[in-house]
């Protein structure tokens, strides 16, 4: 009597069962649908800050940047993905000075590691958005980030407009924390997007 | 029983105008060109469906899973199986060592034309039937079993053990679910009396079967398409090609057109299934008519049979995908426990049920003759 | 005409894969022309307007018990190889039977090919007729084979649970 009685419940939970699941089922066919569709919303595409897609190498309104040409990106890249070539000058002053020639960098053997920016002493070059990157050919993903004729930023005189022009920049956040030698003022003007950098 | 009320968009009247027109030929040609033309008619049906089929599941089954499905080739997609076909047909058919050369080539067939040959007896519509035995339900269920002969073959000379446990295990379940579905036909075979397609679709006019039949009737219907499901490896059934575990099960070594045919003798039977339960269960192509409602049967006349078929069978169609996007796969010991424990005893009392529900005039037209 | 083309297809579809069904070395294939065999018979069935022997002997032969075949034959050791060639006595007892079941058929054909045209008029049963020939009690209807045959077939479904179950 038990087992058939067993047999008899056991069907019926289970029937109850598989329509509940119908039920559920039937509620998710019509919520909507969350998938972006890609290429036609490229006008209002969001993609996270953090995304590392294309490295860069920010010049401003002179055609400066702030690479040293010290080579710690290249020497901390892990598969020798950036080439830093550079030159000495002689100053007008008759000082020696190392410039930057060429900053390459490959897209093709890049793994997005961002240890490069992290150690970069002087916030020289970041990762952007940017993620369109497909090209026909290998040797166009060999790129040169330096900007044709510029210069390297002077270091006294632009401290107030990098400062300035870096909260736009949250990326930095991650490299303000690995670089305790910025001025204060930096650091003031960074910290707010810290905490928030690290939840993510 | 003849519909009098005026049907313009119908169908049937092509067919007999053509049967007239050829005529004045001799007999032996006239069956020739009309058997041509049928089974032209016949295979262009089954592809059309089967390229609508494709689409729609796909679309059906992204809607479930929250997901846009195909939206890129054409409008909303719309002719995305129309280029799956043309890559599929341009695959190459890869000649595989050590299988057996000529099983391995005669497997799809058996499958495809089990598919089409069953696909041949569905009434689509009033006049559209290709053939109409007088024991068409024995039929269908006959001509269905030789699909999995390809199944088997398939997985045999495929020489591959994933091929060869999908094969068994499809095997197993649809000799264990043919039974059932048979006897759930029966069912109805007992309500209506007869196996006559056309008979039993034109017994319905005023009462479907589901309904006549009341608790047997719904019973044997639930248990049809469970059967038909695990008949056609789909839904929670499709363990023998269970790809987490098989690869693809029997059709594993399988590329290009042979594929296909797999792919297709699927998508058909699922189709083939909700067919022959609109047939027998809703009332195949009749349009719903109320007894003495002569307005209301006028209107619904008017709207051709092929597309109350149609959509019958869609409705069906999309039980069997919402039933298949609900359900984690069964287990081969849960899927012939299913069968052997419930379906089965309870099909044989079932049919002992509509017995005596026809015997002591119990079924509705028996109980309300005014109202059906 | 068209009946006499597709009787000689058929018929020539019958013929080849029997030979070949006795000749194969590999027993899955023998199984698969056996299968070809009758569904040609199915095919003949069908000509003569047997419409519901055609679909019997599509459901039990081809769909049924070819399907069992294989299904045994796939469970047996290696079913892909090749048969070895058997010894000498054992081929020339089997070519006598072959001759004796050869005559032997030839013979009931020979006697009975005149009453093939009075059973092919009679095409085309009804299913109502065949179930009250089948379940009748009366002459010429068949409820005591029936049930005989049902209880063979209840035997061999006890015999396979008593060999399958579990000791």
């Amino acid at each position: 009597m038990d087992s058939v009685s067993k047999y008899f419940s056991g069907l019926f939970t289970g029937i109850g069962s598989l329509l509940k699941g119908m039920s559920v089922t039937w509620k998710e066919l019509w919520t909507p649908k969350v998938t972006r569709q890609y290429p036609e919303n490229r006008e209002t595409l969001v993609v996270s800050d953090r995304f590392r897609a294309e490295l860069v190498m920010p010049h401003d309104a002179n055609n400066e940047h702030a690479c040293t040409a010290c080579g710690i990106c290249q020497m901390n890249c892990p598969n020798g993905t950036i080439v830093v070539t550079s030159q000495i000058i002689e100053t007008e002053d008759g000082k020696k000075k190392k410039i930057l020639d060429t900053h390459q960098w490959d897209l093709g053997m890049c793994t997005f590691c961002n240890l490069c920016v992290i150690t970069c002493p002087s916030d020289a070059i970041k990762f952007d958005n940017n993620f369109e990157n497909a090209v026909f050919t290998r040797s166009k993903l060999i790129q040169k980030l330096n900007a044709e004729g510029s210069k390297l930023r002077e270091k006294k005189k632009e401290e107030k407009p990098t400062a300035e022009a870096k909260p736009v920049i949250e990326v930095k956040a991650p490299v303000a924390d690995a670089k305790p030698v910025v001025e204060k003022e930096v650091i003031a003007k960074v910290k707010p997007e810290e905490p928030k950098a690290e939840k993510e | 029983m003849i519909l009098n009320y005026s049907q313009p968009l119908e169908l049937d009247g092509v067919s007999k105008a053509l049967d007239t027109s050829l005529s004045a030929l001799p007999d032996f040609w006239r069956i020739l060109i009309e058997c041509v033309l049928v089974g032209v008619v016949i295979l262009t049906t089954y592809a059309v469906i089967a390229l609508i089929l494709i689409y729609a599941e796909r679309k059906i089954t992204a809607f479930f899973q929250a997901r846009y499905g195909p939206n890129r080739v054409g409008k909303w997609g719309l002719l995305q199986s129309v280029a799956d076909t043309i890559k599929i047909l341009l695959k190459e058919i890869i000649r595989i060592n050590n299988v057996d050369r000529f099983l391995f080539f005669a497997a799809p067939f058996f499958m495809v034309c089990a598919s089409v040959m069953t696909f041949g007896a569905i009434a689509f519509g009033k006049g559209l039937l290709a053939v109409d035995f007088n024991i068409g339900v024995l039929y269908v269920t006959a001509v269905s079993s030789l699909g999995i002969i390809g199944v088997l073959l398939a997985g045999w000379s495929s020489n591959n053990k994933y091929s060869m446990i999908g094969a068994m295990r499809s095997g197993a379940q649809f000799v264990s679910y043919e039974l059932s579905a048979g006897f759930a036909l029966m069912t109805i075979v007992v309500l209506t009396g007869t196996m006559q397609f056309s008979e039993m679709i034109e017994k319905q006019q005023y009462c479907w079967n589901i309904f006549n039949g009341h608790i047997s009737s719904m019973i044997a219907f639930v248990i049809y398409i469970i059967s038909g499901h695990a008949e056609t490896n789909r839904g929670p059934f499709d363990l023998p090609e269970a790809e987490s575990e098989l690869t693809a099960g029997y059709h594993t070594e399988y590329s290009g057109i042979q594929f296909g045919f797999y792919y297709l003798a699927e998508y058909l039977n699922m189709f083939i299934i909700a067919g022959i339960a609109t047939t027998v269960f809703l009332g195949g192509y009749m349009p719903i008519q109320v007894h003495g409602w002569e307005g209301f049967n006028q209107v619904m006349n008017y709207i051709p049979s092929y597309v109350w078929f149609f959509s019958k069978t869609g409705v069906l169609i999309f039980l069997s995908l919402w039933v298949r996007w609900s359900f984690p796969r069964l287990r081969i010991d849960q899927l012939l426990a299913l069968e052997w424990k419930y379906l089965l005893p309870i099909n044989l009392v079932n049919i002992v049920v509509m017995v005596i529900l026809v015997l002591t005039g119990l079924t509705l037209t028996d109980l309300f003759p005014s109202l059906f | 005409m068209a009946q006499q083309v597709i009787f000689f297809i058929l018929a020539i579809i019958i013929a080849t894969f029997s030979i070949l069904a006795v000749t194969s070395k590999q027993i899955i294939r023998s199984a698969t022309y056996l299968l070809f065999v009758l569904l040609a018979t199915a095919g003949l069935y069908l000509l003569l307007g047997y419409n519901y022997l055609f679909a019997v002997q599509i459901a039990v032969y081809a769909g049924g018990v070819m399907v069992l075949f294989i299904f045994a034959i796939l469970l047996t050791n290696r079913p892909g190889e090749n048969i070895k060639t058997e010894l000498p006595v054992r081929r020339i007892a089997a070519g006598i039977t072959v001759i004796g079941g050869l005559a032997f058929c030839a013979h009931i054909i020979y006697w009975n090919i005149k009453r093939v045209g009075e059973l092919v008029s009679q095409a085309d049963i009804s299913p109502v007729k065949l179930g009250h020939t089948m379940l009748g009690t009366g002459k010429y209807e068949y409820l005591l084979p029936f049930e005989v045959i049902s209880i063979l077939l209840l035997a061999c479904i006890v015999g396979a649970i008593m060999i399958a179950r579990k000791r």
